[in-house]
């Protein structure tokens, strides 16, 4: 089946139809798919061309569907850009038939292409045929594919969304990605500001194009996403400044969306004021402002009265964002008006400088796209409804075989899954532990300097490489590493400095140790003889390096 | 900037003194009790880390000290900042259940009106059928997510995805750090 295979594929380098007929030759299983290839053979070539793409396709998803939870980073990495070429479309099936006749005399493919064509036959995807390039390029082995076909096109788009997504998913590689890909972003928004700008080009004309309400372009997504890893870099706790800049760049890219191209240098102004004030306020949760305060907010829905209480609060911060609550208390109505309230609770009110302004100009200005009703009500609607889909993007990120899903309802569920099963295996390592450790003395000097190696080795291959376990990330060892040196900055000597942390952590447990004093001898000497094995010549100056840690990381690992 | 590595120290840190102080006093509990103070001590070390500035963490805390007897154990695993802690989590709490008023109130009026929508379309067309259905399904899902979450019962939308994302940060940080402990502890005890 193989040879026969190759050999037809080099007979049909330049004709996609004969491929498509030597497909129903191949008699692939599932009695509908000859029905089908003969059907579809008077059709356009992409079509055909695209079924081969479609196998190809198919073995990387089902791989991706095998192992759920396993190191689907770069599954992820794969399917989210092919999400993202989906939306080319039908420009890029006239690439693919150069690309059918340069992978030929490829038997490993035919096998796999054998495999999974039961599984996913929808030859009228057009999603699929996004896979093609995507899948087949990150998902299956390098060597069965030769290069894409110098398509500038191409190229340069998936430079652009490689950019993109570089910047995304590396985050991705730390399991606690929220903390750390907060700061990565704020690094990478420089990078993805180039390309953001180029997707707001286009996004832009989209957004003009009139959408409904709900839906958003995958460039308006895209140029979302950044704005929210901007935002959320200023969400992750940083310094007011820090949040201020940042979330001067995500209004920016909001403004610059919502606009349509219009390019109001007013309506840039007013959001990267208002929403100045977003980050913060959000941190600060519902119930850090006396409650009197989300009173006094809802009565100034009311009133519209803004200008005159917000003074009263004296508070220092600046107007926009308060104004922009208040858009937003005004217009969700009935909707959701807890959240306005807890948000307008966890916000200063704003100074006094525009009190006479009419409350519109006070607030945040959101201009509405084409087609769109221009209700204030909906204007808030929407702004609220953009913040949500941003979190939840970022949510995707964190939940492992999330990236395909669109959709609240079903993202939520996936959320939901992930985390009763954070908190059963919670509830299950206690007991576990508890049964493990009769006296609940968790002598943690013991376990690092008698069983960190082995156990680390262990632990770590379980960890990293297991697929069946869902939390098992190959992430790990980055965080690892970066775990070395967080704990043993500027390290002189690393057996010292471990003592020296651990003991630190440990001086208030005076009492469940046992064998307190003997422990840190035998740890000694146990470093020492590690030490040396691991490093070997290198320095231990190189315990900083990434690289280097390595073995080091094996002591310290453990935290 | 928190990074994982950090959060898995500082959660190991506190929850070994965490439970260093309550073991301290009783010398042998049964299996149940283990896990008890074992999980309690993990969620108030996680959450005292966070020193409330998340809703859930200050849920974790409001939720240890509400019943008596865990309220005793709790504040010895919190040790001498427990009252701080205790009366910064006391506030935010009094708001909750200030919040809890409002949102009846909201429900109520969100029920007439969505049964004022409901009468007066009979047969609505296609997409705006699906699109009330899929509101539907969010709106069970929120529900859902609001219980898991603790203290998220009482937060809208946008912030309730804030505190999962946190807390889901948080519960992989335990995780990890237990199996770590768990393995290890094995190890030991098999040789």
């Amino acid at each position: 089946m193989g040879d026969k295979g190759k050999f037809e594929l080099e007979n049909r380098n330049e004709d996609p139809i004969n491929y498509a007929s030597s497909v129903s030759d191949w008699g692939f299983g599932g009695a509908n798919l000859t029905n089908t290839s003969i059907g579809l053979v008077p059709k356009v070539n992409p079509m055909a061309v695209s079924k081969g793409g479609l196998i190809g396709s198919s073995s990387c998803s089902s791989t991706s569907m095998v192992d759920a939870f396993g190191p689907t980073i770069w599954d992820h990495h794969a399917n989210s850009e092919n999400l993202g070429f989906c939306d080319n479309g039908v420009q890029k099936n006239a690439s693919t038939s150069d690309t059918f006749g340069i992978r030929k005399g490829d038997p490993v493919a035919l096998r796999s292409i054998d495999k999974t064509f039961d599984m996913v036959w929808n030859p009228t995807s057009s999603m699929l045929k996004g896979d093609i390039f995507l899948t087949n390029s990150h998902a299956m082995l390098p060597q069965r594919l030769t290069p894409f076909p110098a398509d500038s096109a191409f190229i340069e788009r998936a430079a652009r969304f490689s950019c993109f997504n570089g910047g995304n998913f590396s985050d991705m590689f730390n399991p606690f990605a929220v903390p750390e890909s907060m700061g990565l972003y704020s690094g990478a928004g420089g990078v993805m500001q180039g390309t953001q700008e180029a997707f707001a080009g286009s996004g832009l004309k989209s957004v003009s194009g009139g959408q409904s309400q709900k839906n958003e372009p995958s460039v308006g997504e895209v140029s979302k996403d950044v704005s929210l890893s901007v935002e959320h870099g200023a969400a992750g706790g940083s310094p007011p400044k820090d949040e201020r800049s940042q979330s001067h760049v995500r209004s920016h890219e909001e403004s610059k969306q919502r606009s349509g191209g219009s390019g109001n240098d007013s309506d840039e102004a007013e959001l990267s004021g208002a929403g100045d004030q977003d980050e913060p306020s959000v941190l600060e949760g519902a119930g850090r402002e006396p409650f009197a305060r989300g009173l006094d907010s809802r009565k100034r829905k009311r009133n519209g009265q803004d200008a005159k209480l917000d003074p009263a609060k004296g508070a220092a911060r600046q107007s926009g964002d308060c104004a922009k609550d208040n858009t937003e208390i005004q217009q969700t109505g009935d909707q959701n008006p807890t959240s306005t309230t807890n948000r307008s609770s966890g916000k200063h009110g704003k100074q006094g400088s525009q009190a006479s302004d009419p409350p519109k100009e006070e607030y945040i200005h959101v201009r509405a796209r084409r087609g769109q009703a221009t209700n204030s009500h909906s204007l808030a609607e929407r702004v609220r409804r953009e913040k949500i889909s941003e979190r939840m993007k970022f949510l995707q990120d964190l939940v492992p075989g999330c990236s395909k899903v669109t959709g609240k309802a079903v993202m939520l569920d996936e959320i939901i899954n992930y985390v009763q099963s954070l908190q059963r295996q919670v509830e299950f390592l206690s007991m576990k532990l508890a049964t493990v450790n009769p006296r609940l003395d968790f002598n943690v000097e013991g376990l690092l300097a008698k069983d960190i190696l082995p156990s680390r080795v262990a632990t770590s291959s379980t960890l990293g490489f297991s697929p069946d376990m869902p939390m098992a990330y190959p992430p790990l060892h980055p965080s690892q590493r970066g775990l070395i040196q967080a704990g043993l900055p500027g390290m002189g000597s690393s057996s010292d400095l471990l003592q020296r942390t651990i003991h630190s952590q440990l001086t208030p447990m005076a009492g469940g140790f046992k064998e307190p004093t003997q422990l840190p001898n035998v740890w000694d000497d146990e470093l020492h003889n590690v030490i040396q094995m691991s490093y070997g010549t290198s320095a231990p100056s190189n315990t900083q390096d990434e690289d280097g840690s390595l073995p080091s990381g094996q002591m310290k690992v453990e935290l | 900037m928190r990074s994982p590595s950090s959060l898995k120290q500082e959660f190991l840190k506190r929850w070994m003194r965490g439970l260093q102080r309550c073991t301290s006093s009783k010398k042998d509990m049964n299996v149940l009790e283990r896990k008890k103070v074992i999980k309690l001590s993990a969620d108030l070390a996680i959450a005292s880390a966070r020193n409330g500035t998340t809703s859930w963490s200050r849920a974790l805390i409001a939720n240890a000290s509400r019943d008596n007897d865990n309220r005793i154990l709790a504040e010895r695993i919190l040790g001498p900042e427990s009252d701080i802690l205790i009366k910064r989590v006391s506030t935010s709490v009094g708001t909750v259940s200030c919040n809890r008023k409002i949102r009846s109130k909201k429900i109520l009026k969100r029920s007439c009106n969505s049964v004022r929508r409901v009468r007066k379309g009979t047969h609505l067309p296609q997409k705006v059928l699906a699109k009330s259905i899929a509101k539907r399904l969010v709106q069970k899902r929120t529900q859902i997510l609001k219980r898991l979450v603790p203290g998220g019962e009482f937060m809208d939308e946008l912030s309730l995805i804030e505190e999962t994302l946190d807390y889901i940060a948080y519960l992989r940080a335990q995780v990890d750090v237990m199996r770590c402990i768990a393995s290890a502890t094995e190890l030991i005890n098999h040789d």
